[in-house]
């Protein structure tokens, strides 16, 4: 029990520290919301007098006198209550809302892609590393090239051919606009069509992370004594890949697969961008670009919760799983 | 045998699954883009990218509809031409001789779009809103309204008020009373707009919104029956979608824009040169700028070292257009520069002999490497630009190379917005590329009031909007003021006033003018007809700017192509 309680001290502690950076980095960058509101306004060929910039100063309340640890408390006290503030750039909408709006689209499509690449490239990993030395081998430098292609190039060539060209896919957007959300099976029928290109780029850009690191495993589990005297038992083929082999060799995948579900909140700001996709990778560079603090804090928050709880579930799995981990050193 | 008859065999299958995906895909994606776009619908690409937030709260800073289109002003008022005001919700109006006080005969018989007839008291009512609520009035009405009856209201002020006109009588939106009484107007996001306007929201998502005619419009139904308004992710998915022919109109450069005619079936483009690009410059040492550029000297020879055809041509395809020293636009406005300026217009090509001429007479001499010093100190300056403006850097990079031959060496530094945002307006720069902006109406009052009051400026360190060339003059306060209280009619005292502040402003040139630059719109001229054409430009043919847009929607005719 003592393993847990420390463990969770630990990520208390981790929290917190978090919860300090999201109010700090926000906070160092340059220009005020005002400004650059104004500055965007004035851009788009917006009358900007000083009376607009007086009344946008009132109403968004961009100049706070307040000190600064005064403002850090108050954030904190907030961020229990599960108050997250109001959105500038979303003005008048609050926090939790603009998040609550984008966070399912990107747990989908990212979530998805996640698991879709998670188990192609396991999978194929095992297959690789079980025969090495065949033609299999070459997928491994295949999807690493693939994984080292710069990854907005690969969306690119992907909208370039799929949706431009040929147009079986749509380029843009998370579904058709003329159809009403909801749990129809034509929406979410929409919806998939919309998702696959994005999804795609992302399986075809992660696959080979997976694929290299299960292979490597298969080999080196192969060359275990365990694996020899299942052979000398004379178990089938088939068998001994996936009980014995592919079994222990996957320890280390999983651990990876959890820490990259918590990074499928933070989403994935360059394929969002690419297709134009309304998840919250693309509200976050928005947060970022109109100095929208709450906005920032917010999602921050949503990223940090969601890969520390990831870590926390794989720590207490892994204690479970591997009693090597559980003793006091 | 068997295995190898098997293999064939699911082969086969997989074949024919595949080859009937490949067809259902194919069928479905034409199938719904035949059905989201008819003949009579406009389909508008604004920039927006990402997810529209709903907000269609006409005073909200972050509305993304209905200004015009749903909600309407008195009068429409277009900063492109000066001709008369277009009657809406008003259809006279008068000044006192004073301009304390401005009356305006509204349009009987308006209903507003949930079936309740428009009165004088609605007037009142949105005009006493701004006064109560001033985090909503960013025009700055600071007048009392009253209604004479039902369609007569009077609006004072207790002082001059002739530059406030175009605020009050076409830039401020007439809401409904019995809806508004019970709002928040700086909360609430008007999820169910109700309007006098040609148009009412009949549809709304996160990635598109429609907004429908109105059937009982005062002015009849527009032919137009519907604006759909998409989202996509920038000026590249924009062009694509151009490409596509899946947007009516959108606003912004796209490849080869001399040829959109040829490049796009059907679409066709317009230029409308709005946007003064200058070098601001931290040009008062009063103020507490530092650097080369507070010397009036350096600024007049970077305005004559300049090659403005070249920049023209290397970074703006040619959309740019001539530049007037007085920033008075060379369009509408080209008989308000004043006569005694000894050049009404940016010369087009650098004048090396001027601009040395005037380092030289100001104290500079040519060192060793061929740049300029001054009491041990080089003319270098740093100008600021935004990392992505592409098309600013590479004017910067060319004006470097041609400053460079006079002597002036410059540095281009790129940062993010939001830091160039800042450094300008709290005056830690020394030159920044940017353009002034145009006020409501067509009047250069607007731009020298904004860019040139020191109401509007402020000591290094506090972050000024406007003003950031923090120019101080009294004369140009003086004459800002006599302004104010001219009659518009008064032509001849107003260019008078005009002829104090330009002589000031190029004497001293706060802001170097480069070119005007050209805001470009593609729009589907085979769909609809009445676009603005630069003969006949009755409104700003930007799909972003609101009112303007909302004129062009009601002219437009769908072709039936």
């Amino acid at each position: 029990m003592n393993y847990f309680l420390r463990k969770l001290g630990f990520y208390a502690i981790a929290l917190w520290a978090a919860l300090t950076l999201n109010f700090m980095i926000p906070r160092l960058l340059p220009g005020n919301p005002v400004d650059i509101l104004l500055a965007k306004l004035q851009q788009r060929g917006g009358i900007v007098t000083a009376e607009t910039r007086r009344a946008y100063e009132l109403l968004l309340g961009g100049n706070s006198d307040q000190p600064l640890i005064a403002q850090y408390w108050d954030y904190l006290v907030n961020v229990f209550h599960g108050d997250l503030g109001v959105s500038v750039t979303y003005f008048p909408a609050p926090v939790s809302e603009v998040i609550a709006a984008s966070l399912p689209w990107t747990i989908m499509l990212v979530g998805i892609a996640t698991i879709l690449s998670t188990i192609l490239g396991v999978g194929l990993g095992a297959i690789v590393g079980w025969k090495p030395g065949t033609w299999l081998d070459s997928l491994v430098p295949a999807t690493t090239l693939l994984a080292a292609v710069p990854y907005f190039w690969l969306a690119l060539i992907l909208v370039y051919a799929f949706a431009t060209t040929w147009r079986l896919f749509p380029g843009q957007g998370g579904y058709d606009v003329v159809l009403d959300p909801g749990w129809s099976w034509e929406f979410i029928g929409s919806a998939v069509k919309y998702g696959f290109l994005p999804a795609l780029t992302i399986v075809i850009a992660s696959i080979g992370g997976w694929l290299l690191g299960m292979r490597n495993m298969m080999v080196s589990t192969l060359s275990e004594d365990y694996i020899l005297t299942a052979e000398a038992k004379g178990l089938r083929n088939g068998k001994i890949l996936r009980s014995y082999a592919a079994r222990n060799a996957m320890l280390p995948s999983i651990a990876g697969f959890a820490i990259s579900l918590g990074f499928v909140v933070s989403g994935s700001i360059v394929t969002e961008q690419v297709f134009s996709y309304p998840g919250i990778g693309s509200k976050l560079l928005t947060a970022v670009t109109n100095n929208d603090y709450a906005l920032m804090q917010g999602i921050f928050l949503y990223i940090t919760l969601a890969v520390l709880g990831a870590n926390l579930v794989v720590d207490i799995l892994y204690g479970f799983i591997d009693p090597r981990t559980r003793a006091k050193s | 045998m068997f295995l190898h008859s098997s293999r064939t065999r699911s082969l086969a299958v997989a074949a024919i699954v595949a080859t009937a995906a490949l067809a259902l895909t194919g069928c479905t994606s034409s199938g719904s883009s035949s059905s989201s776009s008819s003949a009579d619908t406009l389909i508008a690409y604004t920039g927006q990218s990402g997810d529209y937030q709903i907000n269609f709260n006409p005073y909200s800073p972050s509305s993304i509809g209905g200004i015009g289109t749903i909600f309407e002003g008195l009068f429409f008022i277009t900063n492109v031409n000066s001709a008369p005001y277009t009657p809406l919700l008003g259809t006279d109006y008068t000044w006192s001789d004073d301009g304390t006080q401005l009356d305006v005969t509204l349009r009987e018989g308006v209903t507003w779009s949930d079936g309740e007839a428009f009165t004088a008291d609605d007037v009142v009512f949105t005009f006493n809103m701004l006064l109560d609520t001033p985090s909503i009035n960013t025009g700055g009405f600071d007048g009392t309204v009253t209604a004479a009856d039902d369609t007569h209201v009077t609006f004072t002020w207790t002082h001059p008020a002739f530059v406030d006109g175009p605020t009050v009588l076409g830039r401020s939106y007439i809401v409904p009373e019995h809806i508004w009484k019970d709002v928040d107007p700086t909360t609430d996001v008007m999820e169910k707009p109700v309007g006098t306007g040609a148009f009412a929201l009949t549809n709304f998502k996160a990635q598109a919104f429609t907004l429908s005619a109105n059937p009982t419009y005062w002015d009849g139904e527009p032919k137009v029956k519907a604006v759909r308004y998409l989202s996509l992710s920038g000026n590249t998915a924009g062009a694509d979608a151009l490409a596509a022919g899946t947007i009516d109109w959108q606003t912004g450069p796209v490849p080869d824009i001399k040829n959109v005619s040829k490049n796009y079936q059907g679409y066709d483009a317009i230029t409308v040169p709005q946007n003064q690009m200058i070098l601001a410059t931290c040009s008062s040492a009063e103020l507490g700028c530092t650097g080369p550029q507070t010397d009036p000297a350096v600024r007049q020879a970077i305005y004559y070292a300049m090659d403005r055809d070249q920049a023209n041509s290397l970074a703006f395809e040619d959309t740019a257009s001539e530049i007037s020293p007085s920033f008075a636009l060379t369009t509408s406005q080209s008989d308000l520069i004043s006569s005694s300026l000894e050049e009404p217009i940016a010369p087009s090509s650098p004048d090396v002999a001027t601009s040395d001429a005037l380092l030289t007479g100001a104290g500079w001499a040519k060192g060793a490497d061929g740049i300029y010093a001054k009491d041990g100190e080089k003319l270098s300056l740093t100008v600021e630009v935004v990392t992505g403006w592409t098309d600013y850097i590479t004017a910067l990079d060319t004006i470097k190379q041609q400053l460079k031959t006079a002597g002036i060496d410059i540095t281009v530094a790129q940062s993010s917005w939001n830091e160039w945002t800042d450094k300008k307006g709290k005056g830690n720069y020394q030159l920044a590329i940017d353009s002034l902006g145009q006020g409501p109406a067509s009047d250069p009052y607007y731009l020298y009031n904004n860019y040139f009051s020191t109401a509007n400026t402020a000591a290094v360190g506090t972050s000024v909007s406007l003003n950031i060339g923090r120019f101080s003059d009294a004369n140009v306060d003086a004459a800002l003021t006599v302004l104010k209280a001219t009659n518009p009619a008064d032509t001849a005292t107003r260019q008078a006033q005009f002829d104090i502040i330009q002589a000031s402003i190029v004497e001293n040139m706060p802001y170097i003018p480069i070119m005007t630059g050209g805001t470009t719109s593609e729009f589907h001229s085979a769909k609809f007809s009445g676009w603005p054409t630069l003969d006949d430009l009755y409104a700003f043919p930007a799909i972003w700017a609101s009112p303007d847009n909302s004129q062009i929607f009601k002219t437009l005719v769908p072709t039936g192509k």
